[in-house]
């Protein structure tokens, strides 16, 4: 059979009204079913004829899933959340920075229109091995095609290979960490809430996904507790564009700092692993420290402790140094204006 | 003498514009029609194999499916025209590319196609078709097949020797020895068929007080137009109509009949809008035929082939990457007094490409060095066909060369301008070989590269700027560069026709293609000056073969500006004579005594002194034509002839040296060293393009220039898997063209604005130039940024940089083409 | 067809390989087990016993006088392999399969350092065997046939004058033979997949192999695992059997007793010290 791209497959479309109907569909058709939110990641999938779903159920018609709302001393997000809509909420900026400049490194202006905040965490991996729709191990074959002598995964993981060494591409993902976020999970038989920290999984967990979403669940929201709010954050994105690019290595952090003093802090860093990485031996060893370059150096080498590289990506050791050096310093890196 | 014109020189809105921003120009895509069919493509997975069958019967019984192309299907291309009294000339050294082949030499090359009823059920088709492929020795990467086992990308070979007559396909590899150097990241220099030598290298080096010797890696990037080569064609009373998508209206032509095996005028071409070539459509292209075909099996039946952006990356075209490596002698003083230009250039699988050539030939006018070698091999690799991209081996060139300046400047402690300036090309500055003929160097019309450079650095603030240059502010450093693009820019001898029309109005016909440049429209402002007559006045015609349009020349290689202004000045100066004579035979007296100005002459208005013309007929209303234009003009001719006073006339105007372009460009970049993510901060690029036919456009086209050479030296790559020899980087967000938000937010230009002696309005192109200029100034800034250890290929991404500063010395693998 | 036995997947080249066997085969392989072992066990409630009547017993007891209370069966060194070997194989199977019946936790190193555990007790095994053990003893050819004959008779109920089990009865050694096959099978194909992924040993490397042959690679690994169930399952169950766990025993204790030895064994087949009987050397 040959192989051809760039065609949708036909298949049944359902564009529920209510989160319910949404589930019951997810129920009634099972490993049939494809969940479609901004479409981003969707589309590629089934353009390419890679998956072919006999079913799509598209999220956009729900209204309950769509937006930000005060929740305590934190806020809730609705999963559909448009990227934009996220970036632009007076909530999100006041409180949480770190996740207003998470959404705001994410793709282009355009797609961040589309795309939703429960499909920027819940993205598949970007591997353009992967994503050839060759049986590698994240596709149930038996083969990593990104980790050979003449392999090209300058994008790849460092850390946690467990034969896949594809990343998670997302950029909302660190921040949420970062905020001790809460995934609300839910499908027909009720709702499960997980930290954020562990909505992301590994290879050696599952290799073929990465999140703990199983068949017939939703993500529906995302309720991030005042503990970080007004904190220190510090946010970096390195990648080879300045628009419409995933992350070469990414940080978030939220830090309590008194006087010059670290009181505790949240450290995670993306594209280095296929799971965010919280870096909770760096946080442990900052906390009660002065906040100084000895500091940040120390903190800098502990969290690339481990670390294993491949062919083309060993610049992502100390490309993730510096960026945990830098959340320590804080600030920013100087010479920012344009001339 | 700009000054003195009324409309060459000044900004106004092309009248094709308004179409474009609102979305009603109407590209091949857009065209529907009663019964269409659509087409798509098979293609083959594997980068070098043999067809041994196909079973498409599962495909063919599938109920909307019309029929299958093969390669088979095609018409055998006409033998080269025998010289009279001569021998036939030799068989090619490859079998000529076609659009469908049953020997594909690259994954992704088309192996058939299907029409159906739509192209869910063409898609659904394909996927029911089995190939048997009998997989075939590959390479990907030119280095690798000149190792001693390397594999040949051809069964013939895999290194083109000879040139013209004796193009020969060779199995060339080189030894170990020869490999020697490559350990350390060092070109190898092993046997290398092409070369030419200016004077005596060895004495040039005695003289010199700082050699250097680098080797670095100009990676071959696809054209990637926006528009892809969508076409649509059904067939009308015997002729082929065919919606395309190309550079060059009028020359497409030709290569359609010939690939079709067609007459040129049994073909009719419409493309009035083009999104974008870059040299990939410069006469269309190859896959324009399969629509052509597939409807002429269906009896005519419209047939529409859009193609995908992955397609496109397969059979889109790219620049030829190019490994170089330069031992550059300079004195003290600056003066580069020796060069040693090696380069291995990734051939791609079919035609010889010409950019190394270029690239060893532009060297010598940029640089014009006292002595100089350039030595090139050029390999097959089974990767997308090359073909000619924007400044083809210049912008090779600048991306091998400039670093090598920019350190040269700082070990020399000379100013980098001064380094240019002091090297600069000057008046009819020579260049590239020696012309057997003459037994000398050819030579330019007209250089004024240090003009541009003074013009520039003021501009630019280059002195303020280099003062902070180098150092660092938190984890950042700022670096400044220039680098000057040389290129070819403009070409000859193409014919000119318009037409006064009885209502007064002056219908401009061209056969320039709407690329994207404006030059289709621009270079018809001339007729507005020769005849002095308000530029609303004038209707243009263009895009679409059967309304009759003169022989043009393509639109590559900067061309257009210079031979079609030249033609319009011909044909304008035709009509400005034949209005005269027409007017004179009206109201008598001497022709010459008449003026032509504001739609008149004298004080006959234009409607009059047409409707005389056609009354008159013969020359003056272009029933009889002059002997020099082209076969394709006097077809033309024989389609307009009656509808007015028609001028027409072949430019014949003379020419001494051969027409060149320069753009001086200025880049300050910021690196910052904890991370190797960098910006262009401030960028500024002169050009000297001789007059300036439109401010506007010039500013367009020197920016979109300089920004396909920046998105060399930023992002854009070229991915392939060497184990499957498949590519890896199949979509924009993969192979990275440069955003507009890695560019600074403005950036400035200006132009020296000279008139070119050789040519009657004085004006050059300025396609090519800037995009040699910008990559080089952007990698010259980062080595003033960074040192000469950062980068050894491109693109410059953050993680290349990143290992360099880190380990003092650049790390990364300088000899593997695709990663 | 129905069941589909091997999954499929695509190359870079598009062309249609084996990923590995159906792990709907494992349900099938464990099913089998449980079949057998429900069946054997009623079997065996209703069946006769096999081993030599116990005035027999008495009557070689008195002939044998030479024979030690104590007789060895395994020696130390064979003791650990064996050990060593269940030790690993049980990782071995828990790793892979329990993640497919939905277990999920990172297995792949416990796996590969099982495998290589394996791998180098077998090897042991092998030089052992062939230099310090009677090799033969172990192994199944066409002069066991009267074993065969005589042990299927016995199952069915009847005595018979046939030949006894040698040091290994017949089962045994069958089911020496059955592992012999998969466990090699299985750890010589999971030798080349450690090329596969990321150890400290080698550089990851797939390409060693064509796509096709990982393909057979994968299938065998997978059917000799599966395999591995069901054989695992019915070893299990015969060691802790209570007419066997005197076997048991001497597998964690090296020896058998002297009536052990000739209730169950044929002393001319399985000679040890004191087993020459006085009367001169019996025919063979």
């Amino acid at each position: 059979m040959a192989v051809i791209h760039d065609m949708m497959p036909a298949f049944e479309l359902f564009q529920p009204a209510s989160l319910d109907d949404a589930l019951g569909l997810l129920d009634r058709h099972g490993a049939d079913a494809w969940v479609m939110a901004g479409g981003l990641d969707s589309f590629d999938w089934l353009k390419d004829r890679i998956r072919k779903p006999a079913v799509v159920v598209e999220l956009g018609a729900i209204d309950g899933l769509r937006g930000v709302k005060a929740a305590g001393d934190g806020i809730e997000i609705g999963a559909m959340t448009t990227l934009t809509e996220v970036v632009t909420n007076p909530l999100v900026r006041e409180k949480f920075g770190v996740l207003f400049q998470g959404a705001e490194a994410a793709a282009s202006p355009q797609i961040r229109n589309q795309g939703t905040i429960g499909g920027n965490l819940s993205q598949d991996a970007r591997c353009w091995y992967y994503r050839a729709g060759w049986s590698c191990y994240r596709a149930g074959g038996n083969v990593c095609y990104a980790d050979t002598p003449t392999a090209v995964n300058r994008e790849h993981a460092i850390f946690g290979a467990d034969r896949c060494v594809a990343v998670n591409p997302s950029d909302t993902a660190p921040a949420m960490i970062a905020l001790d976020a809460k995934m609300v999970i839910r499908s027909s038989k009720g709702e499960r809430i997980v930290d954020a920290q562990d909505y992301f999984v590994g290879p050696g967990t599952d290799i073929t996904r990465l999140t703990t979403l199983q068949p017939g669940e939703l993500l529906t929201a995302i309720r991030i507790p005042g503990t970080w709010a007004g904190a220190e954050f510090y946010t970096e994105k390195v990648a080879d564009r300045k628009v419409w690019d995933f992350p070469l290595v990414n940080i978030a952090s939220a830090m309590k700092v008194n006087g010059s003093t670290i009181e505790r802090a949240r450290i995670v860093v993306n594209a280095v692993a296929a799971q965010p990485m919280r870096l909770e031996a760096v946080e442990q060893f900052v906390a009660g420290k002065p906040r100084n370059e000895e500091t940040a150096n120390a903190a800098g080498e502990l969290a690339v402790r481990g670390a294993v590289p491949l062919a083309h990506n060993a610049y992502k050791i100390p490309l993730m140094r510096n960026l945990v050096k830098r959340a320590i310093r804080g600030g920013d890196n100087g010479w920012a204006s344009t001339s | 003498m700009a000054n003195e014109y009324k409309y060459i020189g000044k900004n106004y809105t092309t009248p094709d514009l308004v179409a474009k921003v609102t979305g009603k120009a109407k590209y091949a895509e857009d065209y529907r029609a009663e019964g269409m069919l659509f087409v798509k493509l098979l293609l083959s997975p594997m980068p070098h194999a043999r067809v041994r069958s196909v079973d498409a019967s599962a495909a063919l019984a599938l109920p909307g499916v019309k029929a299958i192309l093969r390669a088979s299907d095609f018409p055998a291309p006409p033998a080269p025209p025998t010289p009279p009294g001569g021998q036939a000339p030799p068989a090619p050294p490859l079998p000529p590319e076609t659009a469908l082949t049953d020997e594909p030499v690259y994954q992704g090359e088309p192996i058939l196609a299907i029409a159906a009823v739509d192209e869910n059920t063409a898609v659904e088709a394909i996927e029911l078709i089995k190939v048997d492929y009998e997989p075939l020795p590959f390479s990907v990467d030119p280095i690798d097949s000149l190792r001693p086992n390397g594999a040949n990308a051809r069964t013939q070979g895999n290194v083109y020797t000879g040139a013209g007559p004796t193009l020969k396909v060779a199995n060339v590899k080189w030894t170990d020895a020869d490999f020697a150097e490559a350990k350390e990241g060092r070109l190898p220099m092993g046997e290398a068929p092409d070369t030419f030598v200016l004077g005596d290298i060895e004495e040039g080096f005695k003289k010199a007080d700082l050699i250097l010797d680098e080797t670095l890696y100009s990676q071959s990037t696809g054209h990637q137009p926006l528009e892809t080569r969508t076409a649509m064609a059904y067939w009308q009373g015997g002729k082929l109509f065919l919606h395309g998508s190309t550079q060059s209206v009028a020359q497409t032509v030709p290569n359609i009949a010939r690939m079709v095996g067609l007459k040129p005028d049994e073909v009719v071409l419409i493309s009035e809008f083009t999104g974008g070539g870059f040299g990939s459509k410069i006469p269309g292209s190859g896959s324009m035929a399969i629509p052509a075909l597939l409807s002429k099996k269906l009896n005519g039946a419209p047939v529409m082939m859009r193609i995908t952006r992955e397609e496109e990356h397969y059979i889109g075209r790219a620049r030829a990457g190019i490994f170089g490596r330069a031992k550059v002698g300079f004195r003290k003083d600056g003066r580069i007094v020796a060069m040693d230009f090696f380069t291995i250039q990734d051939n791609g699988p079919y035609n010889p490409q010409g950019d190394h050539r270029s690239a060893g030939s532009m060297a010598t006018l940029q640089y014009q060095p006292e002595t100089y070698r350039w030595r090139g091999i050029s390999v097959l690799t089974n990767t997308p066909p090359r073909t000619s991209q924007r400044s083809p081996g210049g912008m090779q060139m600048n991306a091998l060369l400039d670093p090598v300046m920019a350190q040269a400047a700082q070990k020399l402690g000379i100013d980098h301008v001064e380094l240019l300036k002091i090297n600069a090309p000057s008046g009819k500055a020579s260049y590239g070989p020696i012309v057997p003929a003459t037994k000398k160097q050819a030579y330019v019309t007209q250089a004024n590269v240090r003009e541009a450079l003074d013009q520039g650095k003021v501009l630019f603030g280059w002195e303020e700027k280099k003062a902070t240059a180098g150092q660092k502010r938190g984890t950042k450093v700022r670096g400044v560069g220039t680098a000057v693009g040389v290129y070819t820019a403009g070409s000859i001898g193409f014919d000119g026709l318009a037409i006064v029309r009885p209502d007064g109005k002056v219908e401009v016909h061209t056969g320039i293609g709407n690329l994207g440049t404006e030059s289709v429209i621009d270079c018809q402002r001339v007729y507005a000056e020769v005849l002095d007559t308000p530029w609303e006045q004038f209707e243009i015609v263009w895009g679409n073969t059967a309304k009759g349009l003169p022989w043009t020349c393509v639109s590559a290689g900067s061309q257009t500006v210079h031979a079609m202004t030249r033609a319009a000045h011909a044909a304008a100066t035709d009509l400005k004579t034949k209005l005269q004579e027409v007017a004179a035979k009206i109201r008598g007296g001497n022709p010459a005594s008449y003026t032509v100005a504001n739609g008149k002459v004298g004080s006959l208005t234009f409607a009059e002194v047409a409707k005389k013309a056609i009354e008159l007929g013969g020359k003056y209303d272009g029933h009889e034509g002059p002997e020099d234009i082209n076969v394709f003009t006097k077809n033309a001719l024989k389609i307009v002839a009656g509808m007015g006073l028609v001028g027409v006339a072949k430019d014949t105007y003379k020419r001494d040296g051969n027409t060149h372009s320069f753009v001086a460009a200025f880049a300050e970049v910021e690196v910052d060293t904890e991370t190797g993510a960098w910006r262009i901060v401030d960028y500024t690029s002169v050009a000297d393009v001789g007059t300036v036919l439109h401010p506007r456009n010039l500013q367009g086209q020197t920016f979109g220039g300089s920004m396909l050479g920046m998105g060399h030296a930023i992002s854009q790559r070229w991915v392939y898997d060497k184990q499957y020899g498949v590519c890896l980087a199949r979509r924009f967000h993969h192979n990275k063209p440069p955003s507009i938000m890695d560019i600074p937010a403005t950036i400035k230009w200006d132009a020296t604005n000279i008139p070119d002696p050789e040519t009657p309005v004085g004006a050059r192109g300025i396609g090519e130039p800037p995009v040699g200029a910008g990559c080089g100034a952007v990698a010259a800034a980062l080595v003033n940024a960074l040192g000469a250890e950062a980068f050894r290929r491109y693109p410059m991404t953050p993680d290349l940089l990143l290992t360099s500063i880190e380990s003092k010395t650049w790390q990364h693998d300088a000899l593997v083409a695709h990663i | 067809m129905g069941i589909d036995f091997l999954t499929r997947g695509i190359t870079p080249w598009g062309q249609s390989v084996f990923t590995h066997i159906s792990w709907d085969l494992l349900w099938v392989s464990f099913f089998a087990g449980v079949v057998f072992l429900a069946a054997h066990s009623v079997y065996m409630l209703l069946s006769a016993h096999s081993k030599r009547a116990s005035a027999d017993v008495d009557a070689l007891e008195a002939k044998l006088k030479g024979l030690p209370e104590k007789i060895q069966r395994h020696s130390l060194p064979a003791r650990m392999f064996h050990w060593i070997m269940a030790a690993s194989m049980l990782t071995l199977l828990f790793t892979s399969f329990l993640p497919i019946v939905g277990v999920k936790f990172a297995w792949v190193e416990w796996h590969w350092m099982a495998g290589l555990v394996l791998a180098a007790s077998i090897l042991y095994h092998i030089i052992h065997a062939t230099f310090f053990m009677d090799f033969w003893s172990i192994w199944v050819g066409p002069k066991d046939i009267p074993e065969l004959k005589s042990e299927m008779m016995r199952e069915l109920g009847g005595d018979t004058s046939g030949p006894k089990a040698a040091k290994y009865p017949l089962g045994n050694r069958l089911y020496h033979m059955a592992i012999v096959v998969t466990g090699i099978g299985a750890s010589a194909t999971g030798l080349f997949m450690m090329k596969k992924v990321q150890t400290p040993f080698f550089t990851r490397d797939p390409y060693i192999l064509a796509d096709a042959t990982w393909s057979w690679m994968y299938v065998a690994h997978g059917a000799a695992g599966v395999a591995l169930v069901g054989l695992t399952m019915a070893h299990i169950y015969f060691a802790i059997r209570p007419e066997k766990l005197w076997l048991t025993k001497s597998m964690l204790f090296g020896f058998i007793t002297r009536r052990q030895y000739l209730e169950h064994h044929d002393p001319t087949r399985w000679r040890v010290p004191g087993s020459e009987p006085v009367g001169g050397r019996p025919s063979e």
